[in-house]
């Protein structure tokens, strides 16, 4: 048990941590994170398989890598702790023996005589020391009096304090990541959504896209209301870096998108025969649309594509969500006769007259095509989040501590030696000498020749 | 005056300080140091005024694209300089880290890297981005400091000199890992919990700043603790900066993630 404290109680297990972590967090970012087996196969070759069962594909979830943080947080814990007693000591304990002897070994000292008596040479002193920020305390020897003066003593504990912040964001994270839970959550205008797992609904009031004049994104708005018992409970704007937070959970724009299944669409019929004979005819896909015409008696549209393009084995697909190349598949019949039937697209109008259907008597042209937006609300619920930002708080203060508060300590020995006070300082400051020496000397030219 | 005018001028004193800074080191006379830093520091008032006006005009942070934030960074350097030439007093540290500062703003200059302000994804539409970026860079800027320092300390004979250039580079780090970590991982972790909801999302962008921060950590630790001095801990400074440098630049042409805006 204790040769087990002594194991993590050094430093050394903290610097071999240190070089682990690092190194295991490089691997981790040579290796693509969360893909596909397939991906990997393509990508390593018979190396993949090993690569999954050492969880090298979602490093910073597996086993060892959680385990490394966890012995870098017990690592720090037993560190911080071990050095703790004697830093409370050395700031707030008693004071050590002191004598002049001692003290004059000290780079930063001073050493002089005072004709005043001892309780008003201590005050003097005292009254400097205090004036510059210093708490004092004193002791009493035989013939003379000792003074303690430190300051800044919190500065003793910023590494305590970075370290308590550090345990603190690894908490968070730990229960982040085990009781932290987020969903998409797609949303038509004018639709209601549970929240998995909440006593409330979300509908979506309104969803814009802005853009740039000269047509780049420049925003996300979806209009949010909340509900409770289906009664509105309140009204916000979320935007991408203006999440809404409500009960617990907070809602981020994420996507955007718009609901291609179910397009309203407009097509115009021309027949060769009859350059003058224009007809509009609006239908949703799916829909049997019957039109009044000598030619044909109805209109179906099969299929819809916003973004048209053949893919591998010649299979008709989507390239992405956005309306670039909208192609319908469009069906004429006349009773039980197919007079039309084949692809029309939006962007070239007369691509399908000469190929597809080019032996019709019919033309169409895609003249309209309109869906309704949607937005992708994710619900996230972290409640490890707090953890963080304390911890991160804590972190802060003790860097500033551990660096700019940097503390300092005189010990004065005064002794009474033939009618006169024998004045024996003595300085030491962990960090910035010069300033102290200073600060030191001052304090003691002051109290040799006052003003 | 326009800002790529300014930016130029600016650019023209820094080869300048550069020249002057150089020529120090054969003629070993104070009076051309002193110089050095001066066409610095008017580089830097000139180089400020071309941040700002990119800023108004743009009307957003001033680094948003690889040109605007190699800039940014060049100009942090400067300062950094600025301010611890008096301090430190090590002849040598200007030289050379006006060397990097002069690179730096040839590549930003380098037809390689566009210079139009593009309008704002709207992820980068936060008053994050102003204090993520800047204060990363800033600590970045003290990194290039201790590393300049680290290096000279690798080169030099001398014990006194070699004592001061250990000083200076604990010092540079003592301002850059704060600034560092209130930059890049606090700030850093609150702009995308805004942005996407999630503080912390292993990216490899933030995965490097993590190893960034590890490597100071272990420069602290050693130092402090171990009572490692010189030698190890201008290596490992070394090794820090060049993580620092690999986080802010390699990471977003040599891995894909989150932070690809461009």
């Amino acid at each position: 048990m204790r040769s087990a404290g002594k194991f993590f109680a050094s430093v050394k297990l903290a610097i071999v941590l240190f070089i682990l972590i690092t190194l295991a967090s490089i691997l981790g970012t040579l290796i693509p994170q969360g893909r596909s087996a397939a991906e990997y196969a393509a990508r390593y070759g018979g190396l993949s398989g090993l690569f999954v069962s050492l969880q090298l594909t979602r490093l910073y979830q597996s086993f060892w890598y959680l385990a490394l943080l966890l012995l870098f947080g017990l690592n720090t814990v037993v560190c911080t702790l071990s050095r703790f007693g004697p830093k409370c000591r050395r700031a707030f304990g008693p004071m050590a023996a002191t004598d002049a002897q001692n003290l004059m070994t000290l780079k930063v000292k001073s050493r002089f005589r005072l004709a005043l008596p001892i309780d008003a040479a201590k005050d003097r002193i005292a009254g400097l020391l205090r004036s510059r920020h210093y708490i004092l305390a004193e002791s009493g020897r035989a013939n003379g009096i000792i003074l303690l003066a430190r300051k800044r003593r919190m500065g003793l504990f910023g590494s305590d304090i970075v370290h308590l912040g550090l345990l603190v964001i690894l908490i968070g994270g730990f229960t982040s990541g085990l009781g932290g839970r987020r969903a998409d959550v797609p949303l038509l205008e004018g639709q209601t959504a549970d929240i998995p797992h909440a006593a409330f609904q979300v509908r979506l009031d309104k969803f814009e896209t802005e853009y740039y004049p000269r047509g780049e994104v420049k925003d996300w708005k979806s209009t949010v209301t909340v509900l409770e018992n289906g009664a509105p409970v309140l009204t916000r704007v979320v935007e991408v870096n203006h999440p809404l937070a409500y009960g617990g959970y907070s809602f981020y724009q994420t996507s955007y998108g718009w609901d291609w299944e179910r397009p309203r669409l407009e097509l115009e019929v021309r027949k060769r025969a009859d350059p003058a004979f224009s007809k509009t005819v609006a239908l949703k896909v799916g829909e049997r649309m019957p039109v009044d015409d000598a030619d044909f008696d109805h209109v179906v549209v099969r299929q819809f594509i916003p973004d048209f393009v053949i893919g591998e084995g010649n299979k008709v697909q989507s390239r992405s969500r956005e309306p670039n190349n909208p192609a319908a598949l469009v069906e004429a019949w006349k009773g039980e006769e197919r007079v039309f039937g084949g692809w029309i697209f939006a962007k070239f109008p007369d691509f399908g007259q000469g190929h597809v259907a080019g032996q019709s008597a019919l033309a169409f042209v895609l003249k309209k095509y309109t869906a309704a937006p949607y937005s992708v609300l994710e619900a996230a619920k972290d409640p490890g989040v707090n953890f963080i930002w304390l911890g991160c708080l804590l972190v802060m203060v003790g860097f500033f501590l551990a660096f700019y508060w940097p503390p300092r300590e005189i010990r004065v020995v005064l002794d009474e030696v033939q009618g006169k006070v024998e004045v024996t300082a003595g300085g030491q400051a962990a960090k910035s000498r010069e300033t102290f020496q200073s600060e030191f000397d001052r304090i003691f030219d002051s109290a040799r020749r006052p003003a | 005056m326009t800002e790529s005018t300014l930016f130029t001028i600016a650019f023209a004193l820094y080869v300048g300080a550069l020249i002057v800074y150089f020529a120090s080191l054969f003629v070993r006379r104070e009076k051309w140091t002193r110089n050095g830093l001066a066409l610095a520091a008017a580089g830097l008032v000139f180089h400020t005024t071309a941040l700002i006006l990119r800023t108004v005009v743009s009307r957003h942070a001033p680094f948003t694209n690889m040109y605007e934030s190699l800039s940014f960074l060049s100009w942090a350097m400067v300062l950094a300089l600025v301010v611890f030439s008096r301090k430190a007093r090590v002849p040598r540290l200007g030289p050379y880290l006006m060397l990097i500062v002069v690179g730096l703003v040839a590549l930003a200059s380098s037809p390689l890297m566009p210079k139009e302000a593009t309008p704002l994804v709207p992820a980068l539409q936060s008053y994050w981005l102003w204090l993520h970026v800047s204060v990363t860079l800033l600590g970045e800027a003290f990194f290039a400091v201790a590393f300049v320092s680290s290096l000279l300390y690798l080169a030099s004979d001398t014990e006194e000199k070699k004592e001061r250039l250990d000083a200076l580079s604990y010092r540079a780090v003592a301002v850059g890992f704060p600034l560092f970590t209130l930059g890049g991982l606090v700030f850093g972790m609150v702009w995308a919990y805004r942005a996407w909801g999630s503080y912390w999302a292993w990216d490899p962008k933030e995965v490097w700043s993590l190893i960034t921060w590890f490597v100071f950590a272990l420069y602290l630790h050693t130092r402090i603790v171990m009572g490692w001095k010189g030698k190890r801990s201008a290596i490992i400074a070394i090794v820090g900066f060049l993580a620092a440098l690999f986080t802010y630049f390699g990471v977003n042409y040599l891995l894909a993630g989150l932070h690809s805006y461009t």
